[in-house]
């Protein structure tokens, strides 16, 4: 293919780069009308990212859940350099994987990558992660004990060839998960949402007489670059350590976080040595993972306004101690990895408060909690998972939002919609009052979630809450948010991490902690205080 | 004889058809604050002295405004209290507890329209399926309802759980408000938005009891003082969904009023088409602080139901609150002329979404702006006329455009003044294009299948590079291009529309259950419509489903087979089903159970004709050639363009572009390789070669 270099000036490239952008969004849309699980059609738990053919992310989806966005790149690498070499692919594969590994760090995290062909060359990729309704194994939560008690592995693998699907898959998945038309459902949607981009970007290339989309690619990938570099090099170089501490079992077996963080010049080095090891329960996360999670916080203090590629992680390092939390190895277990890959933000701001204090926000009421629900209801088994979220950190110059999701993105799913899939009545959902970490700006409040089991059958739980022996940590002077709770009505001993079972008639209490002040409380603006006094969020 | 009136933001336009004559005439007033109801009196009384047309000659009279989207914008609604099943006070303001910007540290939420402290919980519980679990506790009824009168609460918003599944408790709380603190306003949620998803059912009730009592009083002083002017005909009210309602429909649900002003320039738009035989166009309406697009497919808009209002950012989807009503599908593609223009942190030139909106205004206004904005880029580039702007009302400054494009574009790009300005005018055109492709490829069309009508102050400015881009082939520029809203609202139908959420599986249904809904439903519509005079023979009625596979959470629409339905009807509706979500997602899924959600009845009366013989304007009988002036165009550069004036073009003529068109309220830019032709009445028909 005969081709000369493009370069785009800044008018062509703007106009470029956000319809890039909304090929995505407009994949990302597709993939939510027609998916079954709650988790991506009421709660946007997936990503879609746009790849150059070197697997290099250009362009993602808008209101996507950071960590995949971050991970959809590296798999596509990895599947150029182990498992299939650019000359292999052919128009009309799919391939799909759900090894942590090379993937979003559990199994039902299940990554899609469709090769884009144009005028017969192959010019990209498109890749979907969203997560499945199930993958068998043990009902997916905290609380499995190793690697195989959480289901299906399946490796890098033809999903389709050439158009035509791969029944053996298809056929196996099927007889190994839980609710199997709503998980090969969304498996079917994430391959029309990918069909979706590749259809879009035909006529991107076609409408602008591009052959190829190298140049366009590097152009993109390098402003993003630099601008990452430029926000890096005015922050003042230095190392900067902070230490934290999470639930971990929530039973005496914590957790505890240590990173140090060096800016030098346009680069900067996020080490978590002193980390502890992998924990006996399913909270681990792998390095891509940790990666995500950690160079996400720093786009956010740094370059939140360019849009995200590949060129902005290019100055970001991340190291663990191989075995560590952060870094977990075979066969440790990691279904509820995203409680640990949720707090790394916590350290990340701990630290980087200490060189760009403007640029970072207090601790959050995070993790996100997670709640699976699984039973019978009207004749039918049902795999529900819902999100709880806690009260947002205090910033620099506003205090933090009640009741919203960070640092990952996903959405509640409505009471109404939760009572139509499953035997519970939802018994109250408000905000927590006083719950919030005070400060010069307060924190924002947690909430209080409970139902009662209604049916005639128990339901399994399983519970993944975090902060119920741990705080939200204030910075600079902010305090710390409260801490949440996990209850059950009559009362008895509940996990919360791990599976339980409510019994019919009976009640789980969920509460969730708040997010962290910022700043010396005597120096919050009085009229903030009468206001929260009146609207009865500190009494 | 029928008169439109249209308050926007700065003007208030008029357009009055004369029947006897088969002529339209029209006028524009200043929108005058805090009482609109004076530039509305203004603008008629101009009619009268102007063209002789006294109000109370009139049969009909139709209005939309902007005042409702204003008063959530600005937040100067009513003192608005909430009552919802105790517990849950708080799903109002906790929304769905997701970001709308993943980067954004710093963003904000939207407040609640009803603050924590007047929101109340009464006990009571509904579930899913419509059970009543609690009673509600009809003896706390009288407290809650001193405690509405001590904190002077002038409307409140009921929304109960589960309560589209059984509105008994909402309406005994309605009926007891009504009864016992009777001037208050109330919005049932049952009645205003009966679908399950309990906060966008909030949202939505809080919205319309928000903005109830101003609605009410102006909608009450506007008719008392065309009553008491002598006027004697049919009011009607323009609302979202491209329909019209009578003046208590709009003061029962204000909320249906967010759009209507977009709305009547869509309907305009679906006017147009009828009349040129278009059956299928892309709408561009572009004004000084924003631009819209919108498909009409078929001679009919398309409806969604999915709206948010006062958005915090407002290009950034889930940062409004979310009003499910049904809503010509506009999608908001720009923020008009007063777009601000500027180099970003990495070098590249931008455009919006902020606006300089009219003060300052864009820098060639002169009134101190110093960002260069869309409009100034369109005058340096010699698209606008600096002397006969808004007809010469405004004089516009080169020199000042000139430097505010050269201080902050054109010298940090290192490129020439002109362009950057060709940059801007670029962006901007290729922002809403590239918006306008995305809103239609969603819908699983294509848009290169449509033609381009283009209105709006700044719309026949930017129409032409938009169509362009869009590998369009003709594009209209019709004529009444600045009021053209207001001539929508004379071609839209008065219509009721029925909502009903029954959840089912298609498979399972009890027809008879839903034929009786069905029809009830109906009946309400035709009471509806004789309010309105108009007689159930003349009403059309039309049925949709939203449905979906059994499991998901999103649902699309079909349009129900006619008459009494049954079991015999099952295998039609399932293809239609499929049919249209092959249509839109290239795929369906075989032996999936299908489920139905929401059932919608509209009952719509005929759609009035207007057989307009002959838009009058000014008519002279000078040549409509001015004389030619420099203007940029990409492809040429500089070139001595031909300069028209738009009011002394003879129908049927035909001649090439490059061409400017001047007009009182904007400017038709026609590129190259272009054949421009002027039909009967007026329009400017624009083929674009290739």
């Amino acid at each position: 293919m005969q081709q000369t270099a493009t370069t785009f000036d800044p008018i062509a490239l703007s106009i470029l780069w956000s319809r890039l952008i909304s090929i995505v969004d407009e994949a990302g849309t597709t993939l939510q009308r027609t998916s079954f699980s709650t988790v991506t059609r009421e709660s946007n738990d997936f990503a879609v990212v746009l790849m150059d053919k070197k697997g290099r992310s250009i362009a993602q989806s808008s209101v996507s859940v950071p960590s995949f966005l971050g991970v959809l790149p590296i798999l596509t690498k990895a599947l150029l350099k182990d498992y299939f070499p650019l000359d292999t692919w052919k128009e009309g594969d799919v391939v799909m994987t759900n090894d942590p590994w090379l993937c979003a760090g559990h199994k039902p995290d299940i990554g899609i990558v469709s090769p884009i062909f144009y005028k017969g060359y192959i010019i990209g990729f498109i890749g979907t992660i969203a997560h499945s309704p199930d993958m068998g194994g043990q009902l997916w939560g905290a609380g499995t004990r190793d690697l195989y008690e959480e289901g299906l592995m399946v490796p890098p693998t033809k999903l389709m060839s050439q158009g035509e699907p791969n029944e053996t898959l298809f056929n196996i998945l099927e007889h190994n998960v839980r609710a199997a038309d709503q998980t090969v459902g969304d498996i079917r949607a994430q391959v029309a949402a990918n069909d979706q981009g590749i259809k879009s970007l035909m006529k991107l290339m076609e409408e602008n007489d591009l052959e190829d989309l190298q140049d366009l690619s590097d152009a993109v990938i390098n402003a993003s670059e630099k601008a990452m570099r430029e926000a890096l090099s005015a922050a003042p170089d230095g190392s900067y350590h902070y230490a934290y501490d999470t639930d971990g079992d929530g039973r005496g077996v914590g957790c505890h976080f240590e990173i140090t963080i060096t800016i030098k010049g346009d680069k900067v080095v996020a080490d978590y040595t002193g980390t502890s090891g992998a924990h006996y329960m399913s909270i681990n996360a792998v390095l891509n993972y940790a990666f995500a999670y950690t160079a996400y916080p720093i786009k956010c203090a740094f370059s939140p306004d360019v849009p995200n590629n590949d060129g902005s992680f290019y100055p970001i390092t991340v190291t663990a101690p191989k075995g560590c939390l952060v870094n977990a190895q075979k066969p440790s277990p990691l279904g509820a990895r995203n409680v640990t890959g949720n707090m790394l933000h916590s350290v990340v701001f701990g630290a980087l408060a200490k060189a760009v204090p403007n640029q970072v926000q207090a601790d959050c009421g995070s993790a996100c909690w997670c709640i699976v629900l699984n039973g019978e209801h009207k004749g039918k088994e049902f795999v529900e998972y819902f999100f709880l979220n806690g009260g947002y950190g205090a910033r620099p110059t506003m205090d933090g939002e009640h009741v919203l999701s960070f640092p990952t993105n996903v959405a509640n799913v409505p009471i109404e919609v939760l009572e139509t899939d499953v035997a519970v009545l939802v018994t109250e959902k408000s905000l927590l009052p006083n719950s919030a970490g005070n400060g010069e700006f307060r924190g924002g409040l947690g909430q209080r979630f409970s139902f009662k089991n209604i049916g005639e059958k128990p339901i399994n739980v399983s519970m993944v809450a975090e902060k119920t022996v741990t705080a939200s940590k204030g910075i600079l002077g902010g305090e710390d948010g409260s801490m949440g709770s996990v209850k059950i009505v009559p009362e008895r001993e509940f996990p919360s991490k791990g599976l339980g079972k409510l019994f019919p008639g009976e009640e789980l209490i969920l509460t969730l902690p708040g997010g962290a002040g910022y700043g010396n409380p005597a120096d919050r603006d009085k009229a903030a205080i009468a206001e929260d006094k009146i609207l009865g969020y500190i009494s | 004889m029928k008169l439109g009136i249209d308050i926007g933001g700065t003007f208030t336009d008029f357009v009055l058809f004369d029947n006897n004559s088969n002529q339209l005439y029209f006028a524009k007033t200043l929108t005058t604050y805090p009482d609109p109801t004076i530039g509305i009196f203004n603008g008629v009384k101009e009619i009268e002295d102007k063209f002789n047309f006294p109000v109370k000659n009139m049969d009909g009279i139709v209005h939309g405004t902007t005042l409702v989207t204003n008063a959530v914008i600005e937040r100067k609604g009513a003192k608005t209290a909430f009552i919802t099943t105790k517990g849950f006070e708080d799903v109002l303001e906790i929304g769905r507890e997701m970001r709308y910007d993943i980067y954004d540290i710093f963003l904000t939420m939207p407040k609640p329209l009803v603050p924590r402290n007047l929101r109340m919980g009464i006990s009571e519980r509904v579930d899913i399926e419509g059970n009543v679990v609690t009673p509600l506790d009809e003896g706390a009824l009288k407290s809650l309802a001193n405690t509405l009168k001590e904190n002077g609460i002038e409307a409140v918003g009921v929304c109960l759980l589960n309560s589209f599944a059984n509105t008994s408790h909402e309406k005994t709380l309605g009926d007891y408000l009504s009864k016992n603190v009777p001037d208050m306003y109330y919005s049932l949620s049952s009645e205003i938005m009966p679908e399950i998803r309990e906060y966008e059912r909030s949202s939505a009730t809080a919205m319309n009891a928000y903005v109830q009592p101003i609605t009410d009083k102006y909608l009450k002083d506007f008719e008392t003082q065309l009553r008491t002017a002598g006027f004697e005909g049919n009011i009607n009210i323009m609302i979202s969904s491209g329909r019209l309602t009578t003046i208590d429909g709009a003061r029962k649900s204000p909320i249906h009023l967010l759009e209507s002003g977009p709305a009547g320039g869509a309907m305009a738009g679906v006017f147009y088409g009828k009349h040129l035989q278009e059956e299928n166009l892309l709408c561009f309406d572009m004004g000084g602080t924003t631009a819209k697009a919108c498909v009409i497919y078929e001679g009919k808009p398309e409806i969604t139901n999915h709206f948010e209002a006062g958005r915090v950012k407002r290009f950034k989807k889930g940062s409004g609150l979310p009003v499910r009503i049904p809503v010509i599908d506009l999608i908001e593609i720009g923020a008009g002329g007063g777009s601000i223009a500027r180099v970003n942190n990495i070098g590249l030139l931008t455009v919006g979404p902020d606006s300089a909106s009219s003060t300052p205004g864009p820098a060639c206004y002169n009134l101190g702006g110093e960002d260069p904005t869309v409009t100034d880029a369109d005058l340096v580039l010699g698209y606008l006329n600096a002397d006969y702007f808004l007809g010469g009302e405004m004089k516009l400054s080169v020199e000042a455009a000139r430097k505010a494009i050269e201080n902050k574009l054109a010298k940090p790009m290192g490129i020439s003044i002109e362009e950057a300005a060709m940059g801007v005018h670029r962006i901007v055109n290729e922002n809403m294009a590239n918006a306008a492709r995305v809103h239609v490829l969603e819908k699983g069309m294509d848009p290169r299948h449509f033609n381009m009508i283009g209105f709006g102050g700044a719309g026949p400015v930017h129409s032409f590079g938009v169509a362009r881009l869009l590998n369009t082939k003709r594009l209209i520029i019709p004529v009444g291009a600045g009021v053209t809203s207001a001539i929508g609202f004379l071609v839209s139908p008065v219509a009721s529309e029925k909502i009903h959420s029954h959840i089912s599986e298609l498979k399972t249904l009890d027809w008879n259950e839903v034929n009786n809904f069905l029809s009830d439903m109906e009946e309400d519509g035709y009471k509806f419509l004789e309010k309105s005079n108009i007689d159930r023979k003349d009403a059309i009625i039309s049925r949709v489903v939203e449905m979906r596979y059994y499991g998901q959470g999103h649902e699309i629409t079909i349009d129900l087979p006619e008459g009494k339905l049954s079991d015999s009807d099952v295998a039609e509706i399932q293809a239609r089903f499929v049919k249209e979500y092959e249509f839109r997602y290239n795929r369906s899924i075989e032996g999936m159970r299908m489920e139905m959600v929401t059932w919608r009845v509209v009952v719509e009366g005929p759609t009035p004709e207007m057989k307009v013989k002959q838009f009058t304007t000014q008519v002279g009988e000078e040549d409509a050639f001015k004389g030619t002036r420099k203007v940029y165009f990409e492809e040429t550069g500089y070139l001595d363009c031909p300069v028209y004036n738009r009011y002394a073009l003879k129908p049927d003529e035909k001649f090439d572009g490059p061409a400017i068109i001047e007009e009182t309220e904007s400017t038709t830019v026609i590129g190259v390789n272009t054949t421009i032709q002027v039909d009967k009445n007026k329009n400017i028909l624009i083929d674009l070669h290739l």
